[in-house]
């Protein structure tokens, strides 16, 4: 790292009037369009403190009526009382007690983070520094107003700190955390602070922010007393017209990390901090006076430090309220620097014409439009430049108001953005244009894009949006999408995944997947722990031409593993058994090379899953299957396992022809009479309860055949060269005995469901030479082995080979056997499509496996693209009008004593409504009674309340609200007693625990707990 | 201060879908292909339209953008650092909104002076001239430069292969899809290639178009005229001809002799007759970049895929000369390049 090693901008979000995001912040800025608008309703009632000021006054008092303000309009954000309580596991009632500039932070610090490609999830845990700058605290008038009303959550729920604070906490970040007040200048001090804390290494990410409300008129009407305020409503920086501010909203989060660290994850870089700097007026004109020797000397040093000059300086986002002296200031300072200018003119603006005066946010609107600006390398125009203050000689200090957006050039560009506190604290940035960065693609590789969302309603809205946004990208960078939605977009529990080889494909893909979203079930479906994987190698049978070719094509990690096990392979077959199965050579239908071809598919596709992290607990193996499984399972060398099936399938060979194999609908003790007189048949297979197969001479199968098609029971010819695992394979047991004699029979690392015994091996068994000649003849007890591994509780199986033949077993074997086991098979056969790999990630994730995504991409795919980020939800709403204390404003229904919730939806408080009783069941009264304590003491709405919620995750149940709740518990079921807190806070997960937990404290006898307490009656 | 001058920076391609093979083509539509490979001499193309459903699969903007993005990618550049666009093309998605528009749009490219070229297979030339002008002029220090068509109005799949004559199935076996692009720069980016000549001439005073392509609306929409048309003796014999002027005034203009052509892109037309074309022109010692052959006739992306062939082939010092041959109203046109 350089001393002042550059500090880049990686991912922004923000909320500014008129416009909900980054992108509609851009168009607003390019259009040049007015964010301003009435006060609205919600806000105040902007009559009741509104007075035009008098023409001609007679007296001060007369120009600025008291306790009013000139002007009715402002800047205001769209729905700054919706927020999403759920989806960080905040409780309702919490949420209301939320300052609401807490509550928008935490959304932008999510999506900006996002957008910076990154997962919040990934920052979790890390050093990553919070810097919140804010000077409005207008909620705390408002909530803290009323002794008796404050309750345990307002002291969370206000105060600056806790801005940054319940950043930090939420999205359990622990660098520096803290919230700064300079007045207007505090989102560009933030961002200072941040660029030092990054470049001391205090911390390697940092979210640097600004907000600012409007809650009351409290400002508006300083404002006007102090002759600031604009009538308009509007600021007119650097105008002839300009007559004051008007004031705005805004929250806005930056992602910074040092240059390097971002280049070398090749993330997108927005631009960057050069250099930052801070000063103070000191004992100026007044304090609340600008001071033009103080913005200079800061300019200056700023500019030097980063080892620029006036030349180099292309625009300026100045401070730029459109106060007369505060205009004729800043163009002094800044012209003083800018006239030394060799040629052509500084550009010159304020995005406060567009909106008005952010305050607190007000310089990191600017920060944000200077570093789209680089960005885009395009300034935007400056509304009001056409009538430009003559009396600030603009032109004569080299400066220019732009009336038209200024395309920038290539190459390097600086940019400069200043904003100044109204108590004399100032700060100002120099940015440059992000370094440019050579990132190739692979040509048409696929990909698979994950998605997921706290809702299945929120994850239709976010897949419309991917697929919107996608559909407007260059289809070259579609692996690389796709990889940067695995990075940042597969945390959550509603889940949906669509695998593709082209963007317009993945498109139609998503849009489809967003029809079907509300149906989708919660990842882990409420269930506890980790899941449990299991891995079921197929049988000789599945082997067809190509099999596999799209793994090899598509996936780089398999194409690597099978390049290996064919070099195990080869002394032994004699050719190269991948260029057979690749080229689709007719020989690997034939025993000699389906056994290795089987066994080296699947010992890549194994290989590669592992790899991946989907690490199996338990094997199963049917017939050659299990050469591979044991490889999986450790018990067998892959090198002797190589040696094995290439022996084991020219051994067969070279029997005769002379044998078949037929699959019957019957189980295996309605089989053995037919056999019975028949020597040179035998049980092959036992596949299910009524699945067998029968093997062995082709004159004793006909006749079989014959027997049971008279029976009218269904057959089945197996397209097999031989009658495996029948009397014929007798002659060459002896041989295979030997050549597995120096096998090392190890013990497996995992639990092996032998096929061979129909269970699971038990402590002291191997898979020695004995094991592997009996194999030969024996029968694939495949259904109990099965049945045996499903027993275990597997969450899990996936089959392992180029072909779905036990899934459908399996399946049938779930069903009998009422398991809740989710099947898979790795690659379901000749007609699965060229991404199949990236399709089978996308199944077992939204399985709720996690697959080390990587595996899938090329080096070069592992290029990080901005991507929309996360919509929330927005039906919570929740506000509190700005009243003047003792003056409820009229328009708002007055709130009952202890009810801290302001607008909840629907009004009623929801503890009081019934939850809803599972359908089909009668309501568990004990259940129906704790739900509903639940949902009084968090404020939830009962239909989103269900057993799987947990308390802290889901609900925001902290332990002030679990005493809460203990106590409610208590008051409801007085023969429970007092219940020790400790059990509670123990044994508690989700809400089904709370009631099993109460059931299991009640007496016995008193199954059913009610009285109904007053709480439980209407 | 010097004139600047204008770089080759990258080159990016882009065609859609896999290669289609004669025996696909064959089954498909009905052509022979033994025929098709003898008359033409292509082996693949690529094709916009999924000729088994009919489905269009990709449009004119779809593909020029992904080999837009292509090019800039390789070049180390973002969009914002585009500050000018020219798309030549034949068959624009529509008549308006030009492609070129619909393109920057999709890039993320905006507020830069942008055209659009009605072309044959000239276009890829003519852009890149109108490209280096505006670098020489000091207008602009990075172009980005588009070719590509998309021929899959023309490509009826639903029709009886028995009623089509040779002239209009061969169109079939001739023509492909795809996009190629190019960066510009005034900076010696990529592999520092100059682009020291562009050459556009129309030579059509008198002479039948050799190539019309029309295009109905709802006026016309009923009317009997062709819609795609060749005079392939016309084209056969011209062709040659004008490649071979074109070839030798560029060396004049530059000074240059043939024996110091280290590469020759010559004009694609079909597999066979690039061949022939390209045997018969000057300065047999430098190397042929022939592509048609796999590509199929894909008109203003050809010469991008050519320049991305050469960019494979070509490092050290050395010089290349283009020629393209525009036989609809007969323009012939050239570019060389040089890496000192």
């Amino acid at each position: 790292m350089t001393e002042r090693e550059p500090i880049a901008v990686v991912g922004l979000d923000c909320r500014f009037p008129g416009a909900r995001n980054a992108q509609e912040y851009w168009s607003l800025l390019m259009d040049g369009r007015d964010g301003t608008d009435r006060v609205p309703e919600q806000r105040w009632d902007a009559d009741r403190y509104y007075a035009a000021a008098s023409a001609a006054p007679q007296s001060a008092r007369e120009a600025r009526p008291r306790g009013r303000s000139n002007s009715v309009r402002g800047g205001f954000i769209a729905d700054p009382d919706a927020f999403d309580p759920g989806f960080f596991g905040i409780a309702p009632r919490e949420a209301t007690a939320m300052d609401p500039q807490q509550r928008l932070l935490l959304q932008c610090s999510w999506r900006a983070i996002e957008d910076a490609a990154l997962a919040p999830q990934d920052l979790a845990g890390t050093e990553t520094g919070v810097f919140v700058g804010v000077m409005a605290n207008e909620w705390a008038y408002l909530q803290l107003a009323d002794y008796d009303r404050i309750t345990a959550r307002y002291g969370s729920g206000n105060g600056y700190f806790m801005g940054a604070n319940r950043v930090s906490y939420h999205l359990d970040l622990k660098g520096p955390s803290l919230a700064v007040d300079t007045a207007c200048s505090s989102s560009l001090v933030a961002v200072h602070l941040a660029v030092n804390a990054l470049r001391a290494k205090e911390c390697d990410h940092a979210l640097a922010a600004g907000t600012n409300l409007i809650m009351t008129p409290v400002i508006n009407i300083f404002y006007a007393q102090a002759g600031l305020s604009a009538p308009d409503g509007r600021c007119k920086p650097f105008s002839a017209s300009a007559d004051g501010i008007g004031r705005a909203e805004g929250v806005a989060v930056l992602v910074l990390r040092r240059l390097s660290d971002a280049l070398a994850d090749r993330q997108p870089v927005y631009a960057v901090l050069k250099e930052t700097g801070i000063n103070q007026d000191g004992r100026s004109n007044g304090i609340t006076a600008p001071n033009r020797w103080a913005q200079q000397r800061l300019i200056e040093s700023v500019w030097r430090r980063a080892g620029v000059t006036a030349d180099d300086i292309r625009f300026v986002e100045a401070h730029g309220t459109g106060t007369l002296l505060g205009d004729f200031i800043e163009a002094q300072a800044l012209g003083e620097l800018t006239s030394g200018r060799g040629s052509g003119s500084v550009a010159l603006g304020s995005v406060k014409s567009n909106f008005g005066h952010a305050e607190g946010a007000a310089g990191i609107a600017g920060l944000i439009k200077a570093v789209l600006a680089l960005h885009h390398r395009t300034v935007p125009p400056s509304r009001f430049a056409d009538d430009e203050n003559p009396k600030l000689d603009l032109s004569g200090r080299r400066l220019s108001l732009l009336r038209s957006p200024l395309k920038l050039p290539s190459g390097t560009v600086h940019a400069a953005v200043s904003s100044f506190g109204m108590g004399g604290s100032n700060a100002h940035a120099v940015l440059g244009s992000a370094p440019h960065a050579v990132h190739h693609s692979r040509h048409a590789a696929p990909g698979v894009f994950t998605l997921s969302a706290r809702t299945p309603e929120r994850l239709r809205a976010n897949l419309l949006a991917q697929a919107d946004a996608l559909s407007r990208r260059p289809g070259s960078q579609l692996a690389q999408l796709c990889w940067t939605s695995n990075r940042v977009k597969s945390r959550l529990p509603h889940r949906a995944a669509v695998a593709a080889g082209d963007l317009p494909t993945l498109v139609a893909g998503l849009r489809k997947a967003a029809e079907r979203a509300e149906g989708t079930a919660r990842v882990d479906g409420g269930r506890r722990g980790v899941p449990s994987v299991a891995f079921a190698f197929t049988g000789q049978g599945a082997q067809h031409p190509r099999m596999t070719a799209s793994w090899y094509r598509s996936c780089p990690a398999y194409a690597r593993h099978l390049d290996e096990i064919d070099t195990l392979l080869a002394p032994h077959t004699g050719v190269s058994v991948r260029d057979q199965v690749l080229d689709a050579d007719a020989e690997v239908q034939g025993a000699r090379l389906a056994q290795p071809a089987l066994f080296a598919v699947e010992y890549a596709m194994a290989a590669t899953l592992t790899e991946a992290g989907i690490r199996p607990s338990y094997v199963i193996g049917h017939s050659i299957g299990e050469f591979a499984a044991a490889c999986a399972a450790g018990a067998l060398d892959v090198a002797d396992a190589a040696r094995l099936v290439a022996r084991r399938g020219a051994l067969m060979e070279k029997l005769p022809k002379d044998g078949g194999m037929l699959s019957v609908s019957l189980g295996a003790t309605e089989v053995e009479p037919l056999l019975v007189g028949r020597a040179r048949l035998g049980v092959a297979a036992v596949n299910g309860r009524r699945s067998t197969v029968i093997a062995g001479d082709l004159d004793e199968l006909a006749a079989v055949e014959k027997e049971l098609a008279e029976r009218k029971v269904s057959v089945r010819r197996l397209t097999v060269s031989h009658a495996f695992h029948s009397p014929l394979m007798r002659p060459v047991v002896e041989e295979f005995r030997r050549e597995c004699a120096d096998v090392s029979d190890r013990r497996p690392a995992l639990p092996v469901f032998s096929t061979v015994y129909g269970r699971e091996l038990s402590g002291e068994e191997t898979m020695d030479a004995a094991y592997w000649a009996r194999q030969i003849t024996e029968p694939v007890r495949f259904a109990e082995a099965a049945g045996a591994l499903l027993a275990t509780g597997v969450t899990h199986v996936v089959e392992i080979g180029p072909r779905a033949v036990l899934t459908p077993l399996l399946s049938t074997l779930r069903a009998e056997g009422d398991h809740a086991v989710s099947l898979h098979s790795a690659h379901p056969g000749e007609h699965a499509p060229g991404h199949r790999p990236q399709e089978l990630f996308g199944e077992l994730w939204c399985a709720g496996l996690t697959p080390d995504w990587d595996l899938l991409y090329d080096a070069a795919d592992r290029v990080p693209r901005r991507l929309p980020p996360y919509l929330f939800d927005e039906s919570f709403r929740s506000w509190r009008s700005g009243a003047a204390p003792g003056h409820p404003e009229p328009s708002t229904p007055s709130v009952p004593l202890g009810a801290d919730t302001a607008a909840v939806p629907s009004g009623a408080d929801r503890g009081e409504s019934c939850p809803p009783a599972p359908a089909g069941a009668p309501p568990d009264p004990l259940a129906v009674l704790t739900r509903r304590l639940v949902c009084r003491v968090g404020g939830h709405d009962p239909q989103h309340v269900h057993d799987h919620d947990r308390l802290h995750e889901d609900l925001g149940f902290d332990s002030i609200r679990v005493m809460e709740l203990k106590t409610r518990i208590e008051d409801a079921l007085p023969q429970l007693g007092s219940l020790p807190i400790e059990d509670l806070l123990a044994s508690l997960r989700t809400v089904a625990d709370l009631v099993a937990y109460l059931r299991g404290q009640l007496p016995h006898g008193s199954a059913t707990p009610l009285p109904m307490t007053m709480e439980g009656t209407r | 201060m010097a004139p600047p001058t204008a770089y080759l920076a990258s080159v990016g391609t882009c065609l859609p879908g896999d290669p289609v093979d004669n025996a696909t083509l064959a089954k498909l539509v009905g052509v022979d292909e033994t025929w098709a490979e003898m008359f033409t001499g292509n082996i693949s193309r690529y094709l916009a339209v999924d000729l088994a459903t009919g489905q269009i699969r990709h449009s004119l903007a779809d593909i020029a953008t992904t080999a837009a993005d292509r090019a800039l990618a390789e070049a180390g550049l973002e969009p914002g650092d585009v500050d000018c666009v020219v798309l030549g093309t034949a068959t624009p998605d529509h008549l308006m909104p030009a492609t070129v528009n619909l393109v920057a749009d999709r890039l993320g490219v905006d507020n830069v002076p942008t055209y659009q070229l009605q072309s044959g297979c000239a276009g890829a030339v003519q852009a890149l001239d109108v490209a280096r002008t505006l670098l020489l002029a000091g207008r602009c220090t990075t172009a980005l430069v588009i070719g590509g068509d998309v021929c899959a109005k023309h490509l009826q799949t639903d029709f009886d292969p028995g009623s089509r004559t040779s002239a209009e199935l061969v169109n079939y076996v001739l023509f492909g899809d795809g996009a190629g692009a190019a960066v510009l720069s005034t900076e010696a980016r990529g592999q520092g290639i100059e682009i020291r000549q562009v050459l556009n001439r129309l030579v059509g005073l008198g002479r039948e178009p050799g190539q019309v392509i029309d295009w109905f609306g709802l006026g016309d929409r009923h009317s009997d005229r062709t819609a795609v048309f060749e005079d392939y003796k016309a084209i056969e014999a011209s062709v040659p001809v004008m490649a071979g002027q074109m070839f030798w005034e560029l060396l004049d203009d530059l000074g240059w002799s043939a024996d110091a052509v280290d590469f020759l892109l010559p004009p694609q037309l079909s597999g066979r007759m690039s061949d022939r074309i390209s045997a018969g022109m000057p300065a047999p010692e430098a190397r042929r970049v022939n592509v048609v052959r796999t590509v199929g006739n894909n008109g203003n992306a050809l010469p991008f895929l050519q320049l991305a062939e050469l960019l494979r082939q070509w490092d050290g010092p050395g010089r290349a000369v283009a020629v393209a041959i525009e036989s609809s109203k007969w323009i012939k046109s050239g570019i060389a390049l040089e890496r000192s």
